[in-house]
């Protein structure tokens, strides 16, 4: 097996609300899409997804409703409001700002190595 | 979803989260299941990678935010369940919480009506203040200041002016006076009020004095005068023998600006001078003299103003207003000279003195009141205490299972508010009941100035109550609480419940507690003693006077248009005609009661000396009848009563009290020696008397002032000195109240659309004196015994529980030889020696607290030796009785059981 990483605090959160961004999707979809969209660098674990997907819902950024699957079965469909679709920017947005920043100063430091 | 929602859809969250789970596992599974694994490996493995199912649960529960109130609702149901399985510990706590909060919230409601209560009826009562000037006490603007400060001023939307007056009322069955108020034409617009039927005044109403005769009736006197007869309205009414059209009915629950007295009609202002001034006194109309201050106002405040704003504002005009017009200095009514506005927001009762009056006598019953919650709770305690001792298992269990002490601390709370939440509910029946029993000790004033206190719960109460109980409930409950949870487990499993027990240390909780009790009854005791004493003072002081035997019956003329040669002929038909009755011994007439409500002063001045204006001696001023002395029970000392030869042609005459004669000419000896002197009374152009005797001092001021040394008084002949509104005194030498219809009937027989007012012995005019004596004895002496009676139960409960710890220990003394004596004295010493600390710190906190009283005490000082003395004996005497009786118990230990019983 191959070394997994462990994910920064708080990084979960923004995480599904992307992979729910994409179209409604239920909680075992978002475990599976997480894997492989990370291509199995992120493993989130099972266990606090569940907790996760419900303060999301909790706190308004995302909504579900019951539907059935292809396969015929009942299931909780997550999808983003329009409260966490903002949501989503924001935090994207400052991600990328973190993390040119900390690759930028891991840059330099590499420079001040050599 | 709010979280009351979520809350209350937990099945249905609780099925969706089960399924959600289920179908992640299962579509885990299958997945697992086709990479080859046995579907038994697969499930397992998908469990795996899940973890707990029930952890994961719990973890999502927590994250939708409503887990501490699902924990309260299982500490409740926990709470419940406790309360149900121990009935007598439940109903006893539950009784001792509901004596102690019921006597707060009896109380509460009380301060919520003296001083809480916004204005019932008006629109935004928040936003109406009331001008007064000076102290407050009474109404105190003049007509013209009051339209200058209404144009004048940007900080109210509007002021309304309004005035009380006793008015005649007479319907041809029976003539009666009631509280009417003159007002402003903006009255009931000022107040956001629209009548009931009818309508409010006109403008034109409000415009030229005397014009316009219409009359706008509350609905209470409406209902019990005219039977709520909707016709009323555009008919007349007689009001002070004058014809008033009905246009209009206020509003049911409304009766005027300044609760508690109850206004019955409402008249236009303009029409003031004809009903306070005989016809024709034109000097006094009151629309124009910047002199007659009595009025009172009331303004609504604009959006956004502050009411200190306001008041800054209202005072600069009135500033102005002084400096360009000031009153001449003796004609400023207010005594010490304060002119100033203020500005106060209608709360509760609205008059001055009662106010004073409630203020401090409500400060008082509170302070009584939470000192009986504060016994009852740490009874409460205490017997929770004692239970957690039995429950240490049951708390070891829980500790053992992984609770924390946080959670265990809070569940034993939760019980313990639960438990004074139904202590709660059963003080406000309690609480219902002491009020019903309050509104008996209402001030006995005297109609038309009818008091109702509406003592009626309202949300406000409700809120206060439950409140309480929760405070309460963490009160009582913390300290047990922090005690059963003190992880020693192991003890505990091992039941070694009596390894303490043998070690008891002295000063822990519970004596602790008992001291506190014993501490602050006997404080409650001591007040209650020293009011009892103020009473017993008030019952035997020597009044000067003798109120029994006499009946009184007072008059206002002017209410009837009687002129002075029609009031002077009225007054003494009158006497004349109560002499004749049979049963009265002597009749006379008087324009002041003795203690009764109003009083009145007049400078009086040697004639024989020069006096300075600024030594000048204010005497009560009298205006007695023939045979006034010999009627009211006031021995002369010297000279002679007044008689039928005083009369107003006759030389002008006077009779001293014992004290003025001495004030006038502090050299004489003897008070013999004050006769033939002359002297000069009243203002401006003082009348010059001779002296023609000598009264011994009369405690006849004003009611609330019994306490203080009689003042110098000067008498008059009623016949030189004649008043209109006057009071026909009768004595009698058997019940006075037997002479009422006979009173009745005279009085009908001279005028019959005449009202006699205070129809009543003198001594319950007389009564009103001792009211706040009576009040607070009774009161406190009902909370005091309350709080002693919870008291000694906590002295027998820390006792009896002393003595079933100490079984062993008595029995083994018994077996070495300890005789019965030995044994209780062994148990009553741990108690005295409680009760004696206690009473200690108790006799510092009464000295403190004795000191609140000093302004409702008369005859006693805050710190009477005997009154505290008594009590404490009495406070012993009941600890060593609730000793007692866990010490005989102690003695009916069996050496051999309780040597064996471990």
């Amino acid at each position: 097996m191959k070394p997994k990483s462990d994910l920064p605090q708080g990084t979960l959160d923004l995480l599904i609300l992307k992979v729910v961004a994409l179209g409604p999707i239920h909680g075992y979809a978002v475990a599976q899409r997480l894997e492989q969209v990370s291509r199995g660098v992120v493993q989130v674990p099972q266990g606090s997804l569940y907790p996760a997907l419900h303060r999301l819902e909790n706190r308004g950024l995302l909504a579900a409703d019951w539907k059935f699957t292809e396969t015929g079965r009942e299931a909780k469909f997550y999808r983003v409001t329009r409260k966490g679709q903002t949501q989503l920017e924001t935090e994207a947005a400052s991600w990328q700002r973190l993390t040119q920043a900390v690759s930028l100063i891991l840059k330099m430091s590499e420079g001040g190595a050599g | 979803m709010s979280w009351w929602h979520r809350l209350f859809h937990r099945t249905q969250y609780e099925e969706q989260l089960e399924k959600e789970l289920r179908h992640h596992l299962d579509l885990h599974t299958s997945e697992l299941s086709a990479q080859g694994y046995s579907p038994e490996e697969a499930r397992r493995q998908a469990h795996l990678a899940l973890g707990g199912p029930e952890q994961v649960k719990e973890m999502c529960r927590e994250a939708r935010g409503t887990r501490w109130l699902e924990e309260l609702l299982q500490d409740l149901r926990i709470g419940v369940r406790t309360l149900r399985k121990n009935p007598g510990f439940t109903l006893v706590v539950a009784v001792t919480l509901a004596l102690g909060i019921g006597a707060n919230t009896a109380i509460f409601g009380l301060v919520n009506t003296l001083l809480l209560r916004p204005l019932p009826v008006v629109k935004a009562p928040s936003e109406l203040v009331l001008l007064v000037r000076g102290d407050g006490q009474g109404p105190t603007l003049s007509y013209p200041d009051f339209k200058v400060l209404r144009e004048r001023n940007e900080v109210l939307t509007d002021l309304a002016l309004y005035t009380q007056a006793p008015i005649s009322f007479g319907n041809r069955v029976r003539s009666e006076v009631v509280l009417g108020a003159m007002v402003s034409g903006n009255y009931f617009d000022v107040l956001g009020i629209n009548p009931s039927l009818g309508r409010a005044f006109l403008p034109e109403e409000d415009r030229t004095p005397g014009t316009h005769a219409v009359v706008v009736l509350s609905n209470s006197f409406w209902q019990t005068r005219f039977n709520s007869d909707r016709t009323l309205v555009g008919r007349t009414i007689v009001l002070n023998s004058q014809q008033f059209t009905v246009v209009g009915i206020a509003p049911a629950g409304f009766d005027g600006e300044t609760p508690p007295m109850k206004v019955s009609l409402w008249i236009p202002v303009m029409m003031t001078a004809t009903m306070r001034w005989e016809p024709g006194a034109t000097r006094h109309d009151p629309l124009s003299n910047r002199q007659d201050e009595n009025f009172g106002a009331i303004g609504r405040l604009k959006q956004g103003v502050s009411i200190t704003h306001a008041q800054a504002a209202l005072e600069t005009i009135n500033r102005q207003i002084e400096q360009s017009n000031p009153l001449p200095p003796e004609q400023v009514s207010n005594p010490n000279n304060d002119r100033s506005l203020r500005l106060l927001s209608p709360r509760g009762i609205m008059i001055g003195p009662i106010m004073e009056m409630a203020v401090t006598s409500s400060r008082l019953a509170w302070a009584t009141v939470l000192t009986v919650l504060l016994i009852a709770c740490a009874n409460v305690a205490n017997l929770l205490m004692a239970r957690a001792a039995t429950r240490r298992k049951e708390v070891a269990v829980r500790l053992a299972l992984g609770a924390t002490r946080g959670r265990l601390i809070r569940q034993l709370l939760t019980e313990s508010v639960l438990l004074a939440l139904v202590g709660a509910t059963a003080g406000l029946f309690l609480a219902y009941w002491i009020n019903q029993l309050l509104m008996a000790f209402k001030p006995p004033f005297p109609p038309p100035f009818t008091f109702t206190l509406d003592l009626s719960f309202d949300i406000r109460t409700f809120a206060f109550t439950l409140l309480l109980a929760i405070s309460t409930g963490v009160i009582f409950g913390l300290v047990p609480a922090l005690q059963a949870s003190k992880p020693d487990v192991v003890p505990a499993l091992k039941d070694e419940s009596n390894a303490e027990g043998a070690r008891l240390r002295w000063l822990n909780w519970r004596n602790a507690l008992v001291i506190t009790q014993v501490a602050l009854s006997l404080a409650l005791l001591i007040s209650t003693g020293l009011f009892l004493r103020t009473l017993r003072y008030a019952q035997r002081v020597d009044l000067g006077f003798k109120p029994d035997h006499v009946l009184s019956a007072s008059f206002n003329l002017r209410l009837q248009h009687y002129n002075e040669t029609q009031g002077r002929e009225f007054y003494q038909q009158m006497v004349e005609r109560l002499e004749r009755t049979p049963g009265v011994q002597t009749a006379s007439v008087t324009n002041l009661l003795p203690l009764g409500f109003i009083w009145l002063t007049t400078p009086v001045a040697p004639e024989d000396r020069e006096v300075p204006p600024n030594e000048r001696v204010f005497a009560g001023s009298v205006s007695a009848g023939s045979q006034y002395f010999e009627t009211i029970g006031t021995p002369l000392l010297r000279g002679r009563d007044f008689n039928a030869q005083d009369t107003i042609k006759s030389p002008n005459v006077a009779i001293v009290s014992e004290k003025l004669a001495r004030r006038l000419w502090p050299e004489i000896k003897d008070a013999g020696e004050a006769l033939s002197k002359r002297l000069r009374v009243g203002r401006g152009d003082a009348t010059s008397c001779e002296v023609i005797g000598v009264a011994k001092d009369s405690r006849n001021n004003i009611f609330n002032r019994l306490d203080r040394e009689p003042e110098p008084t000067i008498y008059r002949p009623f016949a030189q000195n004649y008043s209109a509104l006057a009071s026909v005194i009768v004595r009698t030498d058997g019940d006075p109240r037997g002479l009422t219809s006979a009173v009745r009937r005279e009085v009908a027989a001279l005028d019959e659309n005449l009202p006699p007012q205070n129809l009543q012995p003198l001594s319950e005019t007389v009564s009103l004196a001792s009211w706040s004596a009576r009040t607070g004895a009774t009161v406190l002496g009902v909370f005091g015994l309350l709080g002693l009676v919870l008291a000694a139960i906590g002295i027998y409960g820390v006792m009896s529980y002393s003595v079933s710890r100490r079984t062993r220990e008595i029995g083994l003394r018994m077996a070495l030889g300890a005789e019965t004596r030995d044994v209780i004295k062994l148990i009553v010493k741990h108690g005295m020696g409680l009760t004696l600390i206690g009473a200690v710190i108790g006799l510092m906190l009464a000295v403190a607290l004795t000191r609140l009283l000093t302004s409702l005490l008369y005859g006693v000082t805050a710190t009477d030796p005997a009154t505290f003395a008594g009590v404490v004996l009495f406070v012993i005497v009941v600890a060593v009785l609730a000793c007692y009786l866990p010490a005989r118990r102690a003695t009916k230990v069996d050496p051999m059981r309780a040597l064996r019983c471990e």
